[in-house]
């Protein structure tokens, strides 16, 4: 499949690594878990850079701010406290989705985030979270929210910040995922966020949904529709029509469009009403 | 093309290998003669390569053999000692565990990754590990019970 | 009863230590000098004449030994089908052939260096096709105007080529017209089932060569050796003597391996190459490239009396056998003549066309056609049930089929000619529901559906189904016996242990006949050189015509056993006994000698071979009986079924090895499973796969299981070994009907397609939803 790799790097720092893809000039790709890679088994790569030895595995939270580097593994932030400890740990519970024990164990945040698929599962949360990602070329570093991030031929994803969630015991957070068996790709997933003040109103809220777009999108106006109003089964049940009436998705394969439209607000439902139990509220 | 030297250590020997640079670890090792190795899907998908690298169960199908440079990969052959089968290989044996057999030696690389690192695991957690090994024979039942028994005697073994 | 010391007991395989060490005794761990790898060239059109064929590029490519095309080889109109000879399937497949009739058939082979070279050499190949309308639809094969798919006149046994009827079945026993006005209720419907793929865990393989005499060598993941042989010797035109199988260990073929896939064109290839050449498929290639399971259209029909009584049962079915007619007629002979006797109705009529279309080729898989018939009849009895308001336990053991009883349309049915009636002398299906309806609740869970939320509804549903063992009058098998110096026993059959664990029961059986203990045999399967013939394994034959033959060779040589004892002890054999490794008088004394005493006597002393071998086959096929039962759990929401607990209780006659059939229980509920809720091979209007891998056709994994519960209902055969069955197909016809019927007694709805997908589910329930507001 790759008999036609001339060259295989190994590089031990990031400069190191990002000079390697610029001299590979459109024939090089970045390599870390190797599970969308390898299956994907490009006939024109001629060179391979194994970037898992570069220093970007780190999950580190200093101040507001959650770092996590892009060689992180899914199976690395499925055990992390830190990540465990931030927003209700729908990031670790999303990660924890990503394929098998064997997947996991090599598959990485940053190449989930290279890859963008539309049923990516850790892309919602991401969004909810207002993740930014960094990724650096030879001139340079870059940040940009997560929403507009896209993999570039000679730039190299190298850390996803996600500034601190709203907390407290007034917070709620889940994750839903819907598949056709246990391990499998989203029909449609679901990452939100929402927190209320004394008298249950919500003050903050975060909707975001993959599978059911070209990319995963946050529900801005729903979102926002939500804010300053009472949170309630009502209320919750609006939130879901809006993003039945919001989502864009198609008929493959694995679910008819209808099916994932209806299913949008299912999961939006059920994830808005697990954030009003964790956040106090009786619905 | 190019070949590289690859040095790794498979079963607790050192190897030194000569590579091309875009070759996988599942054909690699299986053209070292680690035939237990086993080739399913070429995807990822069915757990029938699994190998350990670092103590840690990975699809050798996906991986490159570049990447285990300096690395610790276990394979089934490695698992018996001298001969003295593995409690959980004793335990598939007596549980009737294994029926074609293609996809025991990935079963239970995942099974030891998962009883080294929690040596007491729940049926549910049982699953969870080998989840990502696909088997068409036996319909995972006696594979898991055999990895439950496995973990009730390696943790005598080890006492208290 | 003599008291049993080795049958019954769950001894563990004798081939297990290798499996757990990842030994290297599977068709791929070889290394062989100068192997070359061999591809096929698939058709990227589901119909189409290759006009033009240019392959000199290919065969210049550096590295490439051998390209082939129609031109190049043989054309002798044969059947894939593994079945005894003659064949019940139509003889229209070619080893390479100028039309192409499915997305996948073969346009040419190549034999090079290196996988990479090989791909490379396909790509190399020049063709222009005259592309063809297609059959994709198998409602539209029989249509006026359709595109003929097999209008070669050197293509024989078609039923009827220019209607593109690859078979054609008819069968009755009394008069249904006649039973359907006796009746006080008749319901009638419809059913579709789908392509559902083997999915081994080790794709289709094979490795040629030349031996030094000549002969060609084929080392395949097979489960028909034999066939396998007679096969290629007449495709490729050799004697069958200049022909040599061999089947490794296998990992998995369900039927998948019944087939003679690769081994003919591997074959050619190594003759054209004069060198070793591998062919194994892709997973992809597995999936579209190899079998799959007949997709059928069920229309069944029962009258009942108001009693509960099955007066009448009809069924009639369309099938599509794809491109080339591999197992057409007995798959869906099977579907006729194994599920509708299940009831003792005294009309019965079955009638079955299956047509050709340009989609991948169906053949033999688990279950072979029942799986798509009691789907349907086990649904239909349900709601038969319910009109008469019957709990479906009580309609079953009214009306199945009972110990002494004749299944006379059986007589009928055989493969694809004139069957032999069937005599029930075995039969523990009451105890089977009894049991089986108890370890599932059945009383409790009938009528409490609510869940653990308002959206989880439950509820619970059954079927009973039975298969065949073996295929009377044609299915037989051989061993021999040889004795050893150290008392010990060479077993060589060609028996196929295809990883149910064919060796050990046959072991087993050879062991206890012998009055030896296990470790006492060795067994050698699968080698049509050095063991005698065995038409394989499939039609669940393993146990009871293999094990018939093994029994029977064992006896013959006990005998040669007890006439060297009756020597060496000086007694008469009348008054010898024999056991644990020894025979001894029957007397006070009890003088003994053990058999390594008996082996050197006979080897150094009187200078003779203790050995001999036996056939055998059967005129009836004892049917092992099973009753399923489910509890399901319904999301409203979502449509998800998810199957909470699954009960099979199963009577396979005396079980030579309970863990092993338990084994085969799980493994074929397993697969039932995916039938029934994941499972489907899809193609587009074009004819080419939409999913052919994994991460598109689910199969269940570890954590998709439900609480499996495995009940043994052990009968005594009189035509089986130690009163055997079989195991090993039954189980998988059950899962469908019975998740079906669960869902039904869960939310109200009867879903009657294949795979029950939540969108069906979900579109159901809306369907009921809206009917009811509309009351």
């Amino acid at each position: 499949m790759f008999e036609k790799v001339e060259a295989f790097h190994r590089p031990t720092s990031i400069r190191e690594a990002i000079r390697l893809l610029e001299g590979g000039t459109g024939r090089a790709e970045v390599v870390a878990g190797g599970t969308d890679l390898v299956v994907a088994a490009n006939s024109t790569t001629r060179i391979l850079i194994d970037i898992t030895r570069a220093g970007l595995s780190y999950i580190r939270k200093a101040g507001g701010t959650c770092t996590i580097g892009a060689t992180t593994t899914m199976a690395e932030l499925e055990a992390s406290s830190v990540i465990r400890g931030l927003a209700g740990g729908i990031l670790a519970r999303a990660a924890a989705t990503c394929g098998s024990v064997q997947i996991r164990n090599v598959a990485t945040l940053g190449g989930n985030l290279a890859n963008g698929s539309s049923a990516a599962d850790v892309a919602p949360v991401l969004l909810a979270l207002d993740a930014t990602v960094v990724s650096a070329d030879p001139n340079g570093r870059r940040q940009l929210p997560v929403a507009e991030y896209r993999k570039l031929v000679r730039s190299l994803l190298i850390e996803v910040l996600i500034p601190n969630p709203p907390g407290g015991k007034r917070c709620g957070w889940s994750f839903q995922k819907l598949g056709r068996t246990a391990l499998d790709i989203s029909l449609v997933n679901v990452a939100a966020g929402l927190k209320v003040d004394a008298s249950q109103r919500v003050t903050w809220a975060r909707i975001a949904l993959g599978a059911v777009a070209p990319k995963a999108i946050r529900m801005a106006t729903v979102e926002e529709h939500m804010k300053g109003r009472m949170l309630s089964a009502v209320s919750i049940a609006e939130a879901a029509e809006g993003v039945m009436r919001a989502v864009r998705p198609i008929t493959d394969i694995r679910a008819s469009a209808d099916y994932r439209r209806e299913m949008s607000g299912v999961l939006v439902r059920r994830a808005l009403g697990e954030c009003a139990a964790q956040a106090g509220v009786a619905l | 093309m190019k070949m590289m030297d690859l040095r790794v250590t498979v079963n607790g020997r050192p190897r030194a290998w000569s590579i091309a640079p875009g070759e996988l670890l599942l054909d690699v090792l299986r053209r070292e003669g680690f035939f237990g190795v086993k080739r399913g899907c070429e995807q990822g998908e069915c757990g029938a390569c699994t190998v350990l690298v670092n103590g840690r169960a990975v699809n050798s199908c996906l991986m490159f053999a570049a990447q285990v440079e300096g690395c610790d990969v276990l394979t089934i052959e490695g698992l018996a000692d001298n001969g003295k089968l593995h409690p959980i290989q004793e335990a598939f044996l007596d549980h009737g565990a294994a029926q074609c057999g293609f996809c025991t030696p990935g079963m239970i690389l995942s099974a030891k990754a998962l009883l080294d690192r929690n040596p007491h695991p729940t049926e549910a957690e049982v699953r969870e590990a080998m989840a990502g090994n696909l088997c068409r024979c036996t319909g995972y039942l006696k594979p898991v019970e055999a990895v439950l028994a496995a973990a009730a005697r390696v943790a005598e073994e080890v006492g208290p | 009863m003599r008291e049993r010391h080795v049958v019954g007991h769950n001894v563990r395989k004798v081939d297990g230590v290798a499996l757990v060490t990842g030994g290297p005794v599977f068709t791929d761990d070889v290394r062989i000098p100068g192997m070359l790898y061999g591809k096929i060239l698939p058709s990227p059109h589901a119909h189409a004449i290759v006009k033009h064929i240019h392959t000199a590029k290919a065969r210049a490519l550096a590295g490439v030994h051998a390209v082939l095309t129609y031109r190049d080889v043989p054309r002798v109109p044969h059947t894939t089908a593994g079945q005894a000879w003659p064949e019940p399937s139509p003889y229209d497949t070619y080893l390479l052939d100028s039309k192409m009739r499915f997305v996948g058939d073969r346009v040419a082979a190549v034999a090079a260096e290196s996988r990479a070279i090989a791909e490379e050499a396909l790509r190399l190949i020049d063709v222009e096709y005259d592309v063809l309308p297609a059959v994709i639809d198998m409602e539209q094969a029989m249509a006026p105007g359709a595109p003929v798919i097999h209008d070669e006149p050197d293509s024989t046994k078609i039923h009827d080529r220019s209607r593109n009827i690859a078979g054609y079945i008819l069968r009755e026993i009394g008069n249904v017209e006649e039973g359907f006005r006796e009746a006080d209720y008749i319901v009638e419907r419809e059913y579709r089932t789908h392509r559902q793929q083997h999915t081994p865990l080790e794709p289709h393989i094979t490795i040629c060569w030349l031996d030094p005499n000549g002969r060609l060598v084929i080392r395949s993941s097979t489960q028909v050796p034999y066939h396998c042989r007679r096969q290629v010797a007449m495709i490729l035109q050799m004697p069958v003597s200049r022909v040599h199988v061999i089947k490794p260990r296998i990992g998995g073929g369900f039927g998948g391996k019944q087939e003679m896939l690769l081994e003919d064109i591997c074959g050619a290839l190594t003759l054209a190459s004069r060198r070793p050449v591998k062919m194994e498929y892709t997973r992809e290639e597995e999936f579209y490239m190899a079998r799959s399971r007949h997709p059928q259209i069920l229309r069944m029909k029962m009258g009942v009396k108001r009693d509960g009584a099955v007066v009448a049962s009809q069924l009639t079915v369309l099938a599509t056998t794809g491109a080339y007619g591999s197992h057409a007629n007995t798959v869906q002979g099977n579907t006729g003549s194994k599920v509708l006797p299940l009831y003792r109705a005294p009309h019965m009529r079955f009638e079955c066309h299956v047509v050709y279309t340009n989609m991948p080729v169906a053949g033999a898989f688990r279950g072979y056609g029942c799986p798509q018939g009691f789907f349907a009849q086990e649904s239909l009895v349900d709601e038969i049930a319910e009109q008469l308001g019957m709990d479906p336990v009580e309609f079953h053991l009214q009306n199945a089929i009972r110990l002494g009883d004749t299944d006379k349309l059986s007589a009928q049915l055989g493969e694809g000619r004139e069957g032999l009636p069937r005599l029930v002398r075995s039969c523990g299906l009451p105890q089977c529901v009894e049991k089986a309806a108890a370890a599932i609740g059945w009383a409790e869970k009938r009528r409490v559906h609510n869940g653990p939320r308002p959206h989880l509804k439950r509820g619970v549903g059954m079927a009973c189904t039975m298969q065949g063992s073996g295929i009377a009058g044609v299915d037989w098998a051989s061993a021999f016996l040889k004795m050893n110096e150290d008392g010990s026993f060479f077993l060589q059959v060609g028996a196929s242990d295809v990883g149910g664990g064919a060796d050990t029961v046959l072991s087993q059986i050879a062991a206890e006949a012998l009055g030896v203990t296990l470790d006492k045999i060795v067994i050698a399967s699968g080698d049509t050189d050095t063991t005698p013939f065995d038409v394989g394994a499939y039609a669940s034959s393993t146990t009871i015509i293999s094990g018939g033959a093994v029994k029977k060779a064992a006896e013959k040589v006990l005998a040669q056993v007890l006439a060297v004892a009756a020597q060496l002890l000086e007694t008469p054999v009348e008054k010898l006994g024999w056991g644990n490794n020894e025979v001894f008088t029957l007397c006070e004394c009890r003088k003994a000698v053990n058999m390594t005493e008996i082996a050197m006597h006979a080897m150094y002393k009187e200078k003779f071979q203790i050995m001999d071998g036996a056939s055998h086959f059967n005129t009836d096929s004892p049917p092992p009986f099973c009753a399923t039962f489910a509890e399901v759990e319904v999301d409203t929401e979502t449509g998800q079924v998810r199957v909470l607990h699954l009960a099979t209780a199963v009577d396979p006659g005396v079980a030579v090895n309970p863990m092993q059939a338990e084994g085969q229980v799980e493994g074929a509920v397993t697969q039932g499973l995916g039938y029934a809720l994941t499972e489907e091979l899809l193609l587009d209007g074009a004819g080419r796969p939409l999913n052919p891998n994994f991460l598109d056709y689910k199969i269940f994994s570890a954590m998709d299981m439900p609480k499996l519960t495995t009940i043994l209902v052990e009968t005594d055969e009189p035509l089986g070994p130690f009163g055997a069955k079989s195991i090993s197909e039954v189980p998988i016809n059950g899962p469908a009907p019975a998740i079906a019927n669960a869902i039904y007694n869960a939310v109200g709805v009867r879903i009657r397609k294949l795979p029950i997908r939540p969108e069906d589910v979900l579109h159901a329930l809306g369907a009921q939803a809206e009917a009811c507001a509309t009351i």
